[in-house]
């Protein structure tokens, strides 16, 4: 039997419950995963996955095959997750700052979780789409088309996303600069 | 850090940042218990009724020849009953046969004199 993610969603069209199932165990720890570095809270990107689900479950019926389901899913949670982001305030992960050099001395050390620190906050602080962006691309290793098919515009206008991301990023980061050099 | 090593540290801390997290087994499992049954009703497309509608089948099967005789029975009884035609049509031509004064049928008298137009 074909297992394609376009094969289950044509059986999910016809209500069958347990390719759901499978394209769920699939795709839902990806989508957690996505959900949850755009929106920062473990328990919204819970809401958000399981709000995609049911979309995807509902409007199966509906479903074209113009894009990859993996695209058009993380389309759907990307655009949910900025729905809420518009609701809510940005949270920062509490693993952030974790990443650091065990090599390095403890004065050191804190000078690099501040610098992380500083960096995670500004990364939230991004506006949503620039943010989207920045974690499609850096994140998940896509291609700008790939980003521009899940944000539903142009290769150029996710070129320039990313190019003002950057900017808003090192305008947040300047103290990094200014301090050390 | 000069600007170099700035752009530098911002990439590399950029693909620390946003690199997918390991999967939360426990969050996934409460998930995918949330989208269990039972699930909402679907939406089904707008254009699937045309399609059906559109989809003759000319194959002879007992079915459609049942559904096509129960239609040419239903049209005969219509035509003999004559169902399908309008009543004051049929009052008109029936006071046509039977009466020349076809004004007094169709018009009210004039209130003030009485007379038919």
């Amino acid at each position: 039997m074909d297992d394609s993610d376009e094969a289950l969603m044509a059986r999910v069209a016809r209500g069958d419950e347990r390719a759901f199932r499978t394209l769920g165990s699939r795709h839902v720890p990806a989508m957690l995963g996505v959900a949850r570095r755009i929106l920062g809270n473990a328990a919204d990107a819970e809401d958000v996955a399981q709000e995609a689900m049911l979309r995807v479950w509902t409007f199966a019926p509906r479903w074209q095959p113009l894009a990859q389901f993996r695209t058009w899913l993380t389309r759907v949670v990307v655009n949910l997750c900025i729905d809420r982001k518009r609701r809510a305030p940005w949270v920062a992960l509490e693993a952030a700052g974790e990443i650091v050099d065990p090599a390095l001395g403890p004065g050191d050390k804190a000078e690099s979780d501040e610098r992380e620190r500083l960096v995670q906050t500004a990364i939230g602080e991004l506006p949503a789409r620039q943010r989207v962006a920045i974690l499609l691309t850096y994140g998940d290793g896509m291609s700008n088309a790939q980003v521009a098919e899940i944000l539903d515009t142009s290769v150029s206008a996710v070129e320039t996303l990313l190019v003002r991301g950057k900017q808003n990023l090192r305008r947040a980061l300047d103290s990094v600069i200014d301090k050390d050099g | 850090m000069n600007k170099d090593q700035f752009e530098k540290f911002l990439d590399a801390a950029l693909k620390r940042h946003t690199r997918p997290t390991p999967t939360d087994d426990a969050a996934v499992e409460r998930v995918l218990k949330r989208i269990e049954s039972p699930l909402p009703r679907q939406k089904q497309p707008l254009w699937r009724l045309p399609n059906v509608l559109l989809d003759w089948q000319f194959a002879p099967a007992w079915s459609r020849v049942a559904a096509l005789a129960c239609c040419a029975a239903i049209g005969f009884v219509i035509g003999i009953a004559g169902v399908d035609r309008r009543f004051d049509g049929a009052d008109a031509r029936l006071t046509v046969a039977s009466s020349a004064d076809l004004g007094a049928i169709v018009f009210e008298p004039e209130a003030l004199t009485g007379a038919r137009p």
